[in-house]
């Protein structure tokens, strides 16, 4: 195994074009990292993109200036991680609980659920102004 | 991404190109809803271009199934790549969309 680390940060207002220039970003990540098995790619990517996603659609501002997307990315020869930064936001009650009902009639509320079964943890913290999703992701290079 | 819309005579395809996430979704709905309004009760979604697929996309193919339920026909999917499979299987929703080789197969048996 190589060691090898790759960092990327990404920063916007948390509005829905976000999510795509945040997705583009991620093609570049893997670009550079041409090693990581493309399942991991794929299920690491959609996670990201779920809580980007999340931050957008539910971030509650603190004033007037609105919420910023924030997105730290970071590799290493085991491990995928992204920090997802909900910035001048309002704090979650109960971030990680899930939508419930039935799922065939469900048109939302499965972005959690596939984050958790995406990643290997999932935690959240609040530090300041800012909610910090930490998605990380057991994942070791092709040899 | 872009979504164009196909008469194949008995169905309507409707070609998704790009990744369906929370800026295309709403686009798929109203493109659905545009089919079906003009009398469409037949769609089939071909995702073969479609490269990426979140919960708000599979949201959105969810309620475009309803529209075309409701209006007594149905909707399904055909040419799904990688990821967009893996989201169906993690949610379980390829029991309700199940997935069509090709679009032609979509309604063959009907």
């Amino acid at each position: 195994m190589t060691d090898r680390e790759l960092q990327r940060r990404f920063e916007a207002d948390a509005k829905p074009e976000s999510v795509n220039d945040l997705h583009d970003e991620l093609d570049r990540f893997w670009s550079a990292l041409d090693d990581v098995p493309f399942e991991d790619q794929m299920a690491f990517t959609t996670a990201v993109i779920e809580a980007a996603s999340n931050v957008v659609e539910h971030g509650v501002p603190l004033d007037r200036d609105g919420v910023r997307l924030g997105v730290e990315l970071n590799a290493t020869s085991s491990r995928l991680q992204a920090r997802i930064l909900e910035i001048n936001a309002a704090a979650h009650p109960d971030p990680l609980t899930p939508a419930t009902g039935d799922p065939a009639d469900l048109e939302s509320g499965r972005g959690l659920f596939l984050i958790n079964a995406l990643v290997t943890t999932v935690t959240v913290e609040r530090q300041g102004n800012t909610n910090i999703w930490v998605l990380s992701k057991e994942s070791v290079p092709r040899q | 991404m872009q979504f164009a819309i196909e008469d194949r005579g008995t169905y309507t395809e409707v070609v998704a190109t790009g990744r369906l996430n929370m800026v295309s979704a709403p686009t798929l709905r109203a493109t659905v809803d545009e089919a079906v309004g003009a009398g469409s009760r037949h769609i089939v979604v071909n995702l073969a271009a479609t490269e990426f697929m979140d919960s708000s996309g599979l949201g959105a193919l969810i309620g475009c199934l309803k529209v075309a339920r409701q209006a007594g026909g149905d909707l399904r999917i055909a040419c799904v790549q990688k990821q967009v499979q893996m989201v169906l299987e993690l949610t379980n929703m390829n029991r309700v969309l199940a997935p069509y080789g090709t679009v032609e197969e979509a309604f063959a048996r009907d």
